[in-house]
């Protein structure tokens, strides 16, 4: 008994002095504790609001956002941002070169992929059945929209598609050709075959150090010469066959070093119970696999995305490429800072959420974690 | 006269150019409890990971429950399942529940319906007097528990043969019993063991036969009794005289 009061005084009087956690008391501590602390704070504040207030005075207060007669005319002699240039153009933006009275089936196809990534984020399904048949179920709505042809709507071919679309599709498709070609290369290059792991190990050192600008350009413009007809495919098929292979090279690196910070005990205790390869590799080696790697997971899935980007090099139309073109009439020339702050907004919001969802997963799998 | 469960004739383990196994022979009787002891690096370890193939042999023979250890890994697949084995630092799955711990492998490998898989597992978590932990995952449990854990996942198996490679010694000094209190049942139960381990006093209350191994030969076995307390070699009166003296 006195033992514990003796405990309890001081801890008390320790609590007293840190209790008034007030904002005013907390931002006296952090920023004013010293006369220096003082005008550093001070100046670094005044040059922050200073910042914030001419930003916001440029994109909001002397900012024109609708352009009535659908000209650039509203936005002459303004001090301001022109969003109306977002407002006339934005169907280019989104949807690239498809044609105007079919855009809702892009903006659709573009709802169904994003959706399709949404769903398969969700830990419902993650079962493999669920997983394939969403998948299937996407890419399938997806091309059926895009493509047309069918139930009476006009055929676009895949050059025209364009965009945000374009840039969703591309990134799906080739994350998601991607990353069991990863995990196959991962596999392949731990065999102990030594033919099967070197072959491996040469075909990923070779797609890294070549730039994946070349790889689109060898898979776009090179192969139609050496491949006979009927393996050509179309274009944007050889495309995110070599985007994907550039993703797997880099990915299956990460996820051998997630299998070699696995300790051997975990693969021997599997083989004891007389589990095979295959469950002992699926059940037991890849899902910790995946755990440990999954920072580098998440870094390498928002690299992917920005780089859909130079897809352009190609000849599509992918989102930044529609920017340029938004701006890029005589008319909205003037207007390119606020198309790419609005291109870089989009962006922001793919990447920062893929990000978010990282951070999720990582608090998720912790719970199991030694 | 029951079968044999392991019969080794003349094997030899090569690391390299290095021999770690020497000529051994060793038969091991269906519900024979053997307890082996000697120094660290005397292959004790690397002998009973060769009657699962955790380990190859170069030369000679290993017939485990009738079958013989070759590159036939669909052979080697279909022993281990019958051979059970607990590991120094537990090897638990840290991303399965103790439960799944229990249950992956009677489900994968022997195909045993989800349900009575988990039935067998809480028997046998009840056993080693952990059913409360059956949610859990491994890392929330202190290191007898764990271990406690991993000797049921091997028991859910239903093995023939149970090997057990030092189970003891990454424990805390008080954690220590209550492992070997469920080792001690298990014997009294018939199960065929091979123990590498440190527990003299183990070895004395329940080993049929205590084999001594020193720089991978088999130097001497014997009774628990014949061999403590009248060793003939040399080399394992030395040994004894450091593990028993304190």
């Amino acid at each position: 008994m006195t033992a514990v009061s003796d405990m309890n005084t001081p801890s008390q009087s320790l609590n007293s002095g840190l209790q008034p956690d007030g904002l005013p008391a907390r931002l006296r501590r952090r920023y004013f504790r010293t006369p220096g602390n003082a005008v550093i704070s001070m100046v670094g504040m005044a040059a922050l609001f200073y910042l914030a207030f001419h930003a916001l005075d440029w994109a909001v207060l002397k900012a024109v956002w609708i352009s009535p007669d659908s000209t650039s005319a509203v936005c002459r002699d303004i001090a301001g941002a022109c969003w109306a240039v977002i407002q006339q153009r934005w169907r280019i933006i989104i949807f690239g070169l498809f044609p105007y009275d079919e855009q809702w089936r892009s903006m659709l196809a573009c709802l169904v992929m994003v959706a399709t990534i949404v769903l398969s984020c969700l830990p419902w399904s993650w079962r493999p059945l669920r997983l394939s048949i969403l998948w299937c179920a996407g890419f399938l709505i997806f091309y059926v929209l895009m493509r047309g042809g069918l139930f009476g709507m006009r055929a676009v071919l895949p050059a025209d598609w364009g965009g945000l679309t374009l840039t969703v599709f591309l990134y799906a498709a080739g994350v998601l050709i991607g990353m069991p070609m990863a995990i196959a290369m991962a596999l392949l290059r731990r065999s102990d075959m030594p033919l099967v792991s070197r072959m491996t190990g040469a075909l990923i050192d070779g797609v890294r150090s070549l730039p994946l600008i070349t790889i689109l350009f060898t898979a776009a413009l090179i192969f139609p010469f050496v491949l006979p007809g009927w393996l050509q495919g179309d274009k944007i098929w050889r495309v995110i066959i070599g985007f994907a292979l550039f993703f797997a090279a880099y990915q299956a690196e990460i996820i051998r070093s997630g299998i070699q910070s696995i300790p051997v005990g975990q693969e021997e205790a599997a083989k004891a119970l007389g589990l095979s390869y295959w469950h002992r590799t699926g059940r037991i080696i890849l899902p910790q696999a995946f755990r440990n790697a999954l920072p580098p997971t998440i870094n390498q899935l928002v690299i992917t995305f920005k780089e859909t980007s130079l897809i352009v090099i190609i000849g599509f139309f992918e989102i930044l490429a529609s920017g340029n073109a938004a701006y890029g009439t005589g008319e909205w020339s003037f207007a390119y800072f606020e198309v790419y702050i609005f291109v870089a907004l989009v962006y922001f919001v793919f990447v920062f959420s893929l990000s978010r969802y990282g951070a999720y997963l990582e608090r998720r799998m912790r719970f199991g974690q030694h | 006269m029951s079968e044999a469960a392991v019969r080794i004739a003349g094997m030899n383990k090569f690391y390299g150019r290095f021999q770690v196994l020497r000529d051994i022979n060793l038969d091991v009787r269906s519900g024979e409890r053997i307890v082996i002891c000697g120094p660290s690096g005397s292959g004790k370890s690397t002998l009973i990971r060769c009657i699962n193939r955790l380990e190859e042999h170069q030369q000679g023979r290993i017939d485990v429950l009738g079958t013989e250890l070759n590159d036939d890994i669909g052979n080697i697949d279909h022993i281990r399942r019958d051979v059970g084995m607990v590991f120094q630092h537990f090897n638990l799955f840290p991303h399965l529940t103790v439960l799944e711990n229990c249950t992956l492998a009677p489900t994968l490998a022997r195909k045993v319906p989800v349900e009575e898989a988990e039935a067998t597992a809480m028997t046998y978590l009840t056993r080693v007097r952990i059913p409360e932990q059956a949610a859990k995952f491994p890392g929330q449990l202190s290191g007898g528990q764990q271990q406690r854990v991993a000797i049921a996942r091997a028991l859910c198996m239903k093995p023939k043969i149970l090997l057990f490679d030092e189970p003891t010694s990454a424990l805390d000094p008080e954690m220590i019993k209550e492992v070997l209190d469920v080792m001690v049942e298990l014997a009294q139960d018939g199960m065929t063991m091979l123990c590498v381990t440190h527990e003299m006093g183990f070895a004395r209350q329940v080993a049929d036969r205590v084999i001594f191994m020193d720089k991978g030969e088999i130097v001497e076995q014997g009774r628990p009794a014949e061999l403590f307390d009248n060793p003939k070699n040399e080399r394992t009166r030395t040994f004894l005289s450091q593990v028993l003296s304190h």
